[in-house]
């Protein structure tokens, strides 16, 4: 599974960080870091909640 | 209290799609005893996704009226057709400066707010908390030690908010209530208090920025006032602008949604019971209760005329997008009546949609977590006191007084 990044639509609500902090790094002003996320099989779970936190709707899930 | 203007309803707004809804006026709006004003501001989905309110300002004016979440991130998306420079704080008192970064568009607002977020980001708040949790557990011990009735506004809620408030200014707790003094009178205050107030404030931050160019020390204002953007160093105007919003952006917010929750609970034993037996559940439990209790309307100025949603908004026009609404809307949460401190996927509006996003959303969660955290484990189940009735009450930025609790 894959998250696509839209760094454009993110403000930064850290809802994802919040859920799995190992999976969604963010820079020091507390916004994504750019670049698409590569989900390991264990955190699947975890990772698909993260993207579904986001207020903004800035993270895609790719299957 | 208000005195309103009769606003005439603007010749391009089609009569049919004028409501009589406004967040000022509308029942349970006016100060009500038991009042529930987040409920009562639902009632708005019975009708169109987008209406016009003739007066729905603090000033009188009129405002359309944004229902839907997904219509609000629109809206609040889009920065460029809808617009937050308004000058409202200065207006008032017939000025015309910005609150920094509130009132500035992109691209201007973004380089505040890249100066301003690494202050409040998530890791910076994380070690802010022990300060927090300090705080809470010194009041509500106080409170505790006491007797076994509080009046949660005054003895928790405004010091907890407002202490934290000077320590991130790094001023000392002697002059809390003052602030507290004045934060009230700005907010809730008269024609007459309110701008006195605000001139208060002004001369505080002036006063202040003043002493720390002179000199600097490790705290927030010196950071201000050492500042540059674009390779310039900050105005006057803008260091006062930034630190009158820091003062009015965090206190009476976080203070109302502290209130608001410990309302909820007192009327809630089985939540209280729930959170108490598991504390670790507070975390999304505030959540919800961001989602049922959220305070803030927020209002953009038109810079252009577009049709949204079948209604002319013409340029100039005032459009409100008020928390409190979309995080009642029944397409975007399923059963919003029904407030469940367990409801995960809940993608609340309390902190704002887009670039504008609070900045303090990461303090203030932590606020309310620790709040919450720590009065539950010091105060036995509690409930309103007997013959005592909390009155709250809609507007600009809604609001809860006279909350009395009993745990005797
Ligand atoms: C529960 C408490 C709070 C709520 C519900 C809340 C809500 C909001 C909302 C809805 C906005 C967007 C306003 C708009 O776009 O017109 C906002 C902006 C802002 N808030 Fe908060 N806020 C809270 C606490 C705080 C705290 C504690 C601080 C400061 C430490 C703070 C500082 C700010 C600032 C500086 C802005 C302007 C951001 C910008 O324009 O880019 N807020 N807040
Ligand atoms: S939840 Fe969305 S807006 Fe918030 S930091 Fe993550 S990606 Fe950005």
């Amino acid at each position: 599974m894959k998250i696509i990044v839209h760094n454009d639509k993110c403000q930064g609500h850290a809802r994802c960080w919040a859920m799995a902090p190992h999976i969604f790094d963010l820079d020091d002003e507390g916004y994504i870091k750019p670049g698409d996320i590569e989900v390991a099989e264990a955190d699947e779970k975890l990772a698909w909640k993260g993207a579904k936190s986001c207020p903004e709707r800035a993270l895609e899930i790719e299957k | 209290m208000e005195t309103f203007a009769t606003s005439p309803i603007p010749a391009h707004v089609p009569l049919a799609m004028v409501g009589d809804f406004s967040l000022f006026s509308s029942p349970g709006m006016q100060p009500t005893p038991n009042g529930d004003p987040q409920a009562a501001a639902a009632v708005v989905h019975e009708g169109p996704r987008i209406f016009y309110s003739p007066v729905n300002t603090r000033d009188g004016r009129g405002t359309w009226v944004i229902t839907r979440a997904q219509d609000q991130r629109r809206v609040l998306q889009d920065p460029e057709t809808f617009s937050s420079h308004r000058s409202i704080f200065a207006s008032a008192l017939g000025e015309s400066w910005p609150m920094i970064p509130l009132e500035l568009d992109p691209p201007d607002h973004g380089k505040f707010r890249s100066l301003l977020n690494p202050l409040l980001s998530p890791k910076r708040v994380m070690a802010l908390e022990s300060a927090v949790r300090e705080r809470a557990v010194f009041l509500i011990d106080r409170i505790a030690a006491a007797g076994t009735s509080c009046h949660v506004m005054e003895d928790f809620a405004f010091p907890f908010a407002v202490n934290i408030f000077l320590r991130f200014l790094g001023l000392p707790d002697d002059r809390l209530d003052e602030f507290v003094t004045w934060a009230n009178e700005l907010l809730h205050g008269d024609n007459v208090q309110r701008p006195a107030a605000a001139r208060t404030i002004i001369a505080f931050i002036d006063e202040l920025a003043a002493e720390r160019r002179k000199r600097p020390v490790d705290d927030f204002m010196s950071f201000l006032v050492q500042s540059k953007i674009d390779d310039r160093p900050l105005t006057d105007t803008e260091i006062r602008g930034t630190g009158v919003l820091l003062f009015v952006a965090g206190l009476d917010t976080v203070a109302a949604a502290i209130g608001f929750d410990l309302n909820y609970l007192a009327r809630h034993p089985q939540d209280q019971e729930m959170l108490r037996g598991e504390p670790s559940r507070i975390v999304l439990a505030a959540e919800e209760l961001l989602r049922a209790y959220p305070t803030v309307q927020m209002i953009r100025v038109a810079t252009k005329d577009i049709d949204f949603e079948g209604a002319p908004i013409r340029k100039g026009d005032y459009v409100s997008c008020a928390t409190m609404i979309a995080n009642r809307d029944p397409l975007e949460f399923p059963h919003p009546e029904k407030i469940d401190l367990t409801r995960e996927d809940n993608r609340h509006t309390a902190f704002a949609y887009g670039p504008h996003r609070c900045l303090g959303s990461h303090l203030a969660r932590r606020e309310i977590v620790v709040g919450l955290e720590e009065w539950l484990k010091r105060i036995p189940p509690f409930r309103i006191k007997e013959g005592t009735s909390p009155v709250t009450f809609g507007g600009h930025v809604f609001g809860i007084e006279n909350l009395i609790l009993d745990w005797s």
